[in-house]
């Protein structure tokens, strides 16, 4: 279906009734709006008061604010909040890092290939949960995982990578690092190449260095899109699920019990749906203070 | 030499990404019984058609693509339109609310996904929709990362062009197809990879809202290979590999309308 | 314009039309529809016996789906949570999800009393009907799958080493052996996962619990999680897993390439696992014995039922009955039952069935030994019912966290039991036994 089916004046008189110049916004916004309050408003309401209660189904009783306060005593509650607080200042600088530099190679005219390497970085954020999950139990095991095996041909002794509170904690990095850099990479090209060339051959004139070109050309041309990334990356992982959920379960010992997998886990597998409920709102609660805070910062 | 060490450098970065993709599509033409086995697989088995064709016999992976494309197409499709919509709005029209409306819209983005199921549930219960596509399409017509994409896009759209548009007699429908979308292609693109990565990839909600095993789209049907010590992986692995594969051909399509579609939304901070 | 508008209107009322048109008439006449929700390879025996369940009843036609495990529970757990609209009519639940379902979920499954099957009371393996009797005593499941635990090993590792394992009668003995044998041929006793939080993953743990007649709840449904058995179990693991012979099954399939290299001696499975193993691993025919487990104590009880699934009926399922019928005619018929087994490899719960001869036949994989015979005799025995309550899932998580905690950290059993018993405590409002 097109939109360009009828002639112009025939439209404009049959729509001209109720169709104004006033109103065509709202028109147009409608289908967006609906689906809003119907998928997401509704729901997220529906959640409030979910939270609000205990028990399921018939059982369901009203308890006020029991949730909420059970929430602050629950030390499994901090422990979730402590390890995705832990995940998302150690990862996030890290994969923007890395993001950055790949996009400066895979810009660089210097590089050949550069359409290869641009689908292959590109390719781990297009995996789905299931194909994520079998590769890295596969690549992380501890005896016969290919991480372990590349890393022995350089001499290194085998790390227990899931067995360990801290080696499964730089597993999760290792994977979300995996998953999203290269996303965040090609964004950063895109930011590259609309860099104007003019800019770079004033400086080189000027005689500044590589270094120099980076740091007072690219860096403040990229901040626009590297804000965004900021936002986005961090909001992503304060919802952390994926990764906690196929790799680790959360283990050992709950050492990568993320907010998000802790909500799971009191909904889906103890059927808590009101503390579940409770635990959702503290995490958007926080997830809204982060992206408030961090869009402040930058207008700064 | 410079050029060099730098393509070398690429290079390792890349086999890290593909390496585990190699060892997939491996381990796809392998039997079960060899899948795991050590040292790892890095060379073609002869299983492929074998566990090609147990998938066909117990999912039914040609109609289970179908399904699936199918409903990828149609929420893609129907996401654009939506977000091409409302982000004109945005960007071209100033009106009462404007601004709160905007901001209603993505802070969805912080709501954390599961909050939402079962309230959803209930409703496309009530509906009658359970076990029908559009209990899948219809939650995922209104992206906020889709309308923000867009409305970033449009605003670089000069209102010159619009308007000598209008002063021609078209309408806004008519403005938007014959001058906006076509300088708008490679953002749309852009925004076509996301979505449809999204609908191709989405396991928790379809698994809930499907019930027949005809209607099951591959990562709900995938699912249904697993049962608690006796997965077959020989057909796991098929079906992975496969499910890869739309992703990767639309990217290499697309690729380059995508970057400079990406950087139109991500500049106008 | 104008057309492609009303084009439109009658598209979507179609569209809704259509869809409330899928919705049942009870009125109308012809067979009854139910459906079953399993897994594979479960599914595999159910639908087999449907096809002859529909030939004997007409006027209902039944189908088996394999929705996957564990994508079953998402999906039952939502329905439930919605009010039970669009739940399959029969519902394959294992242990770990029922009490939870049961309990958490009034009216969710339906009660099966009201249909007879009450009548079935003593058909099944002592210690499992408590299980699926519900606080109100209503009955919401009949038992299918009964997993006595087993002690899979290799019998030429252990000759190997010089130990004659069926003289091993605690585990104490089987670490000593143990030792020896890792000595000698480098494999290790038994795998854990352990680091993960799976249910499958405590299966051993539990089991230990089980032979000392203890478990995570008494019967008044206080907390023992750091009882005397509890910790003593949790001690045996320590002190196994100091002495070296505990390989790590983290990962997937770690297990299985373990178990290929011949570096596992023992695999501490259910019954289910007699069929599997030789699946698994063909070439290893006649390598591997299956006897009961040691027992944590000298002269204790060497039995213990590990998991169970069963099979439910929707609380709000309009074809209860056709159901019920559906559950009774597959699971109290040992005929029946047995064609399960054979095409499912479940094990089942029914004892009338382990007269056929199946279960004592000499299994050439098994250097001729009746393997199915050690399963038989413990379920013969009977186990004492376990109480689960509905908050088993959540102290199974605990339970598995403190595991990891001895394991992974050396922690120290009693330590770490009395703070998990303690957090399971103060999570589910529940006393700890004095």
């Amino acid at each position: 279906m097109t939109f360009t089916l009828s002639r112009p004046r025939e439209r404009a008189r049959t729509r001209q009734s109720y169709v104004t110049r006033r109103n065509i916004p709202y028109l147009l916004i409608m289908p967006a709006l609906l689906g809003f309050l119907v998928f997401k408003a509704y729901p997220i309401i529906a959640a409030m008061y979910i939270s609000l209660t205990t028990g399921a189904g018939a059982a369901r009783s009203f308890v006020g604010l029991d949730n909420y306060v059970r929430l602050v005593n629950d030390p499994l509650f901090w422990t979730s909040l402590w390890n995705t607080g832990l995940i998302l200042v150690v990862q996030v600088p890290i994969m923007l890092l890395f993001a950055l530099l790949l996009s400066l190679g895979l810009n660089s005219p210097l590089v050949r290939l550069r359409g290869l390497w641009r689908l292959g970085v590109f390719m781990p954020s297009l995996t789905g949960l299931v194909a994520y999950g079998v590769m890295f139990s596969v690549i992380l095991r501890k005896d016969a995982g290919l991480l372990n095996w590349l890393l022995g041909l350089f001499g290194v002794t085998p790390i227990d990578w899931l067995g360990s509170p801290f080696w499964a904690r730089i597993s999760i990095v290792i994977a979300l690092t995996w998953h999203y850099t290269g996303y965040n990479a090609v964004i950063y090209l895109a930011g590259l190449q609309s860099i104007p060339k003019e800019l770079y051959e004033a400086a080189m004139v000027d005689g500044a260095g590589a270094a120099r070109r980076f740091w007072s050309i690219t860096v403040p041309q990229l901040r626009p899109i590297l804000a965004l990334t900021v936002v986005l990356s961090t909001i992503g992982t304060l919802q952390l699920f994926d990764e906690p959920f196929v790799l680790t379960g959360g283990g050992p010992d709950n050492s990568t019990l993320t907010i998000s997998l802790y909500l799971y886990q009191n909904g889906f597998r103890y059927f808590d749906f009101g503390y579940a409920a409770a635990i959702a709102y503290a995490l958007t609660l926080i997830v809204a203070v982060f992206g408030i805070a961090q869009m402040r910062l930058q207008k700064k | 030499m410079k050029g060099w060490t730098l393509t070398f450098t690429l290079a390792v970065v890349f086999g890290l990404c593909v390496g585990p993709f190699y060892w997939l599509a491996m381990a796809a033409t392998h039997s079960t019984a060899d899948i795991f086995s050590w040292p790892p697989k890095f060379y073609p088995g002869d299983q492929l058609a074998a566990n090609t064709a147990q998938l066909e016999e117990s999912i039914g992976l040609v109609r289970v693509l179908g399904n699936t494309l199918y409903v990828a197409v149609v929420q893609t499709a129907g996401a654009i339109v939506v977000s091409l919509l409302a982000g004109y709005a945005f960007a071209k029209f100033s009106f009462e609310g404007r601004d709160l409306f905007f901001v209603l819209l993505l802070s969805t983005l912080v709501i954390p996904g599961g909050v939402t199921i079962i309230p959803i549930f209930e409703m496309m219960n009530d509906l009658g929709l359970i076990d029908s596509y559009p209990a899948l399409i219809l939650p995922s017509l209104s992206v906020p990362f889709g309308i923000f994409l867009m409305r970033q896009s449009l605003l670089a759209i000069p209102d010159e062009l619009l308007d000598a548009a209008r002063v021609d007699g078209a309408g806004e429908l008519r403005v938007l197809w014959r001058v906006v979308v076509p300088v708008m292609r490679p953002v749309l693109a852009a925004l076509a990879v996301f979505l449809f990565l999204g609908a191709w990839n989405d396991f928790l909600w379809p698994l809930i809202a499907l019930r027949t095993p005809e209607m099951y789209t591959l990562p709900v049907a995938l699912a249904t290979l697993q049962g608690l010590a006796r997965t077959d992986f020989g057909q796991v692995m098929v079906g992975t590999a496969i499910s890869s594969l739309p992703m990767m051909i639309l990217f290499l399509v697309l690729q380059r309308q995508f970057i400079s579609g990406l950087l139109a939304g991500a500049t106008k901070g | 314009m104008i057309d492609r508008r009303a084009a439109l209107a009658v598209l979507l009322t179609g569209a809704l039309t259509a869809a409330c048109g899928t919705t049942e008439d009870p009125g109308q006449a012809g067979p009854v529809k139910i459906t079953v929700w399993s897994w594979k390879p479960a599914s595999d025996g159910l639908a087999a016996v449907a096809k002859d369940f529909e030939k004997a009843n007409p006027n209902i036609k039944v189908t088996v789906q394999a929705v996957g495990n564990p994508a079953i529970w998402d999906k039952i757990t939502i329905d439930m949570a919605a009010g039970g609209k669009g739940l399959g009519d029969v519902l394959h639940i294992g242990i770990d999800y029922l009490p939870g379902y049961m309990d958490k979920f009034p009216g969710g499954l339906a009660d099966l009393r009201k249909l007879g099957a009450d009548s079935h009371k003593d058909a099944f393996a002592k210690g499992l009907w408590p299980t699926v009797t519900g606080k109100d005593g209503g009955v919401y499941a009949m038992p299918w799958e009964v997993n006595p635990v087993g002690f899979f090993y290799r019998k030429d590792l252990f000759d190997k080493a010089g130990v004659e394992v069926e003289k091993i009668t605690t585990w104490d003995e089987a670490i000593e052996a143990g030792k020896k044998l890792k000595e000698k041929t480098g494999a290790f006793l038994v795998g854990l996962n352990k680091s993960a939080a799976g249910s499958v993953d405590m299966d051993f743990y539990q089991s230990l619990l089980q032979q000392q007649g203890a478990f995570y709840f008494n019967g008044q449904g206080e907390v023992t999680l750091s009882s005397a058995p509890a910790v003593q179990a949790m001690t045996l693991l320590k002190k196994m897993n100091d002495a070296g012979i505990v390989a790590d099954t983290s990962g997937e399939g770690t297990a299985k390439q373990l178990i290929s290299g011949g570096k596992l001696a023992v695999l501490p499975w259910a019954a289910w696992a007699v069929s599997y193993i030789p699946d698994m691993r063909p070439e290893q025919k006649g390598l591997w014995r299956v006897m009961q487990p040691p027992a944590v104590t000298p002269g204790g009880k060497r039995t213990a039922i590990v998991n169970s699934t069963h099979l439910a009926v929707s609380g709000t399922s309009p074809h209860q009955k056709e159901a019920y019928t559906f559950v009774e005619y597959a699971l109290t018929r040992p005929e029946v039952i047995n064609k399960v087994f054979k095409e499912g490899g479940v094990f089942p719960a029914l004892t009338a069935a382990y007269s056929d001869p199946r279960y004592t036949e000499p299994q050439p994989y098994y250097g001729d030994q009746p393997a199915l015979k050690p399963f038989v005799d413990a379920l013969t025995e009977g186990a004492d019912a376990t109480y689960y309550s509905g908050d088993y899932a959540r102290a199974l998580k605990i339970a598995s966290d403190a595991q990891t905690k001895v394991l992974l950290k050396g922690a120290d059993p009693a330590a770490a039991l009395t703070e998990a018993a303690t957090l399971l405590a103060q999570q589910t409002n529940r006393k700890l036994a004095g």
